[in-house]
């Protein structure tokens, strides 16, 4: 579950932090983009140095390291796979490795890439940030909901489980098979307090006026400051710098003839 | 021998709060012993110890005299029933008798005893016209009622109570607590965490006020409830009586927990001409 | 001025052959006090839905007679109108905050009605400052305590600015100190604000002294309405799922053999009068 670390939320008060989401969701996917645009193992260097260098301003490079530790083992993963499908057509082993390594690497630069909006933007945020996209109220709610519940879910869930439990229900004892059977005395309580609950919520949002105005208003809304548009400026002009030595054919160490250096080995 | 054995139990969530601190106490057989303190305070980490769903950071829990870091939930839960604050949310079997007969087929009785202590759990929650129907049918108050049966149908020798009064009107809560004190003096050792000063105060039980993770007083509610500066410190208020009481010391009105005819007959001592 | 009118009112939600309110007719007048009581599932919860208009909008059934609630037909008039004449706080607390923190959750209802930022920034300081919370603002509905909460829920309403609040057992999930501590804060906002309160509870002890009117709903009806004090003279409340405060026990006792001025509720109250006849007595 760690490579899901990232995505929680925590509050911090950083430089970093109080960029608007808006420009820390650009630069995530120009990172995003250019990673998959250039295969090439400096460029990708540099994109994950920008991310260490801003997680770390933000002070989230412990959280953010654990992202990249979640995702060792889909990178192995993606390794093996690479070097196997390379070699088998009878492909060079240096040539097969330095693909393996460029992917892999290239992987975890898509992963990591969001880390930096996810890591330093609280749930309410980029609930703003999808209101200002124009998504509709609804799926902003359920977006909000899902957060704002998660926890007195698994709450919920402790406790039936504890209840159970002292009924004399053995959850990790058996075969797997009755071990998926033994998850109903827990499974079942679950679903019917859910659906009890989402009734009270329901009547709860009604005396609320939920869906009352076609146009409903926000009370808080995502300031954009001076520097966020120096901020974005910067990001664009590099952005837009990469995608045309891209299109130009430039590219410091661009895999096919990095390969040539594994050859020369 | 000793119910309930607490030898300074500290213990800490995962989470890093400290819910206990170095609590100690005693219960024997056949007690009636009410935690009292406010929501918190660490009442419930307390029950969830009796059958071993929470083991001691440090100390040692004793239960029927088993050390509990040594014993399986399951068979600890022969000995301490646990009756969570919202069980009756927590049914899942299509009927109110294989709802009660489910924990006895775990403790893996056999058929024969099965039906023998279902029929008799639901005699004696007055619930067998229901047996057959789904519990998820039965009112707020049958549900309070099942909760019980559930737990009480393998008679576990020790008893224990989250907050049972909790949302429960005026008849509810007088049929509870008939069903206490006919339970304890059966002889099974009754331990209940409650806030509800009123019904603790009918109760008259042993009373062990908590703030905070530690106790802060031990005795009998006869002592206890008067007492205006142990309740203060856990954020209880004294019942109506022992207030009135309290306040009209100065007519000579006692410093203890009185019920109504008590109240009425020292008052009116005081007041006829 | 009766701010709200009920008449005739009877309703049998769909899927049920018993009805849950019979032939109902109850006034409040604006300012009041009314504190519900009587056994579960004895219509308490069905009587407010109607007065909130969650009955006939949001829940199914046949509904004969009519409610007016501050001039207003229920039956005709869209919920989230009538929400900013009544507002509703519910039992459960968790149940009723939707937001990641306290102020989003404050304003929730008026962004929902589409009113200007301006306007939402002002009634949430003002809602929240009458709460005594403004330090919570930031903080998440997660955090807070069940009082807190609580408070948090009557805010929100507050920020309505509803004529009439209506609180279903607010303080069944509190303990005594919270309790007690929300009751009073309600008791201090209808003073100040002049609103009118309608509270199902159990405490009884902890309301009765300071409502005006007692009701008693039983098996669907009005079984009594009146001044609290009476209807203890009068029943024995606990046969019909009330409880009887230990003073009203005490007090009718004390009738028995003294010259005693009926049931008494308030501790203050019941104090003087026992002083009283102690001084007359030197």
């Amino acid at each position: 579950m760690s490579i899901f670390e990232g995505l929680r939320f925590r509050p911090g008060k950083s430089f970093i932090h109080r960029i608007d989401p808006r420009v820390k969701l650009s630069i995530s996917i120009f990172i995003l983009s250019l990673a998959a645009i250039y295969v090439d193992i400096i460029v990708l260097t540099l994109l994950i140095s920008v991310e260490a260098f801003t997680v770390a301003r933000a002070g989230v490079l412990r959280l953010w390291l654990r992202t990249l530790r979640g995702s060792i083992y889909l990178a192995l993963l993606v390794f093996i796979i690479t070097l196997v499908t390379r070699l088998l057509p009878g492909g060079p082993l240096a040539e097969s490795l330095g693909y393996a390594v460029t992917y892999t690497y290239r992987l975890v630069v898509f992963l990591t890439s969001f880390s930096l909006f996810f890591l330093t933007t609280t749930p309410e945020e980029i609930a703003l940030t999808l209101s200002r996209l124009r998504i509709p109220y609804e799926y902003i709610f359920a977006f909000v909901s899902a957060i704002r519940f998660t926890p007195v879910l698994a709450d919920e869930m402790r406790s039936i489980m504890d209840a159970q439990r002292s009924r004399g229900l053995e959850l990790d004892r058996g075969r797997l098979l009755s071990r998926v059977r033994k998850l109903i005395p827990v499974l079942i309580p679950l679903l019917v307090n859910v659906l009890r609950r989402s009734y009270e919520l329901a009547e709860a949002m009604e005396v609320k006026c939920f869906g009352a105005s076609k146009k409903r208003t926000y009370l808080r809304d995502l300031n954009i400051k001076p520097s966020d548009y120096a901020i974005l400026a910067a990001a664009i002009t590099l952005f837009a710098t990469a995608i045309y030595l891209r299109v130009m054919g430039y590219a410091p160490l661009q895999i096919l003839t990095g390969l040539e250096l594994f050859n020369g080995m | 021998m000793q119910a309930i054995v607490f030898d300074g139990v500290s213990y800490v969530y995962p989470s890093g709060v400290r819910a206990l601190k170095d609590v100690s106490f005693t219960v024997e057989r056949g007690e009636l012993v009410v935690l009292m303190g406010e929501n918190g305070s660490g009442k419930t980490t307390i029950l969830k110890h009796l059958n071993g769903l929470l083991k001691p950071t440090s100390g040692k829990v004793f239960v029927d005299g088993l050390d509990t870091s040594k014993y399986t939930v399951a068979q600890l839960a022969t000995h301490a029933g646990l009756v969570f604050q919202n069980a009756e949310n927590m049914f899942f079997e299509s009927t109110v008798w294989d709802e009660v007969a489910f924990a006895l087929k775990n403790f893996g009785y056999s058929d024969d005893v099965v039906r023998k202590r279902v029929d008799w759990a639901l005699r004696f929650f007055d619930l067998e016209r229901y047996a057959g129907q789904s519990p998820f049918t039965l009112s707020g108050g049958e549900k309070k009622r099942l909760a019980f049966a559930v737990v009480l149908a393998w008679s576990p020798p020790i008893i224990a109570l989250d907050e049972p009064t909790i949302g429960q009107d005026s008849l509810q809560k007088e049929k509870m607590l008939h069903m206490i004190r006919l339970l304890n003096t059966q002889g099974h050792t009754v331990i209940m965490a409650s806030h509800d000063v009123e019904f603790v105060a009918d109760l008259r039980p042993r009373i062990i006020a908590i703030s905070s993770g530690s106790i802060v007083a031990d005795g009998p509610a006869d002592e206890i409830l008067p007492d205006t500066e142990i309740l203060r410190r856990c954020s209880l208020h004294p019942p109506q009586l022992a207030l009135l009481m309290a306040r009209l010391r100065d007519l000579g009105m006692p410093r203890k927990l009185v019920d109504v005819d008590t109240a009425a007959r020292l008052l009116v001592e005081r007041l006829r001409p | 001025m009766k701010v709200i009118e009920v008449r005739g009112l009877s309703f049998t939600y769909s899927g049920q052959d018993k009805p849950s309110l019979r032939d109902i007719n109850f006034e409040v007048g604006e300012g009041e006090f009314v504190l519900i009581s009587g056994p579960s599932g004895g219509g308490k919860s069905t009587l407010c839905r109607c007065i909130n208009g969650l009955i006939p909008h949001f829940y199914e059934g046949e509904l004969r007679g009519e409610v007016y609630v501050d001039g207003l037909p229920t039956s005709k008039t869209p919920t989230h109108i009538l929400s900013q004449h009544v507002g509703m706080v519910f039992q459960n607390p968790q149940n009723q905050l939707f937001s990641l923190n306290v102020e989003s959750d404050v304003a929730f209802a008026l962004e929902n009605l589409g009113l200007p930022r301006e306007e939402i920034r002002d009634r949430v300081d003002e809602a929240l400052a009458l709460m005594g919370i403004e330090d919570l603002a930031d903080r998440s509905p997660v955090e807070l305590s069940g009082g807190q909460q609580q408070k948090v829920a009557l805010a929100s309403i507050l920020a309505l600015r509803p004529k009439v609040i209506m609180l279903d057992e607010p303080t069944s999930f509190l303990d005594p100190m919270s309790a007690m501590n929300l009751v009073e804060l309600v008791d201090r906002l209808r003073r100040k604000l002049g609103l009118t309160i309608l509270m199902v509870e159990h405490r009884i002890d902890l309301i009765a002294p300071r409502a005006d009117r007692l009701a008693v709903i039983y098996e669907g009806q009005i079984l009594y309405d009146g001044p609290p004090r009476d209807f203890f003279e009068k029943y024995d409340g606990h046969l019909y799922g009330v409880s009887v405060p230990k003073l009203a026990r005490l007090s009718k006792e004390m009738a028995r053999h003294l010259e005693w001025p009926g049931v008494i509720l308030d501790i203050d109250e019941f104090e003087r009068v026992v002083r009283l006849i102690a001084g007359h007595r030197l």
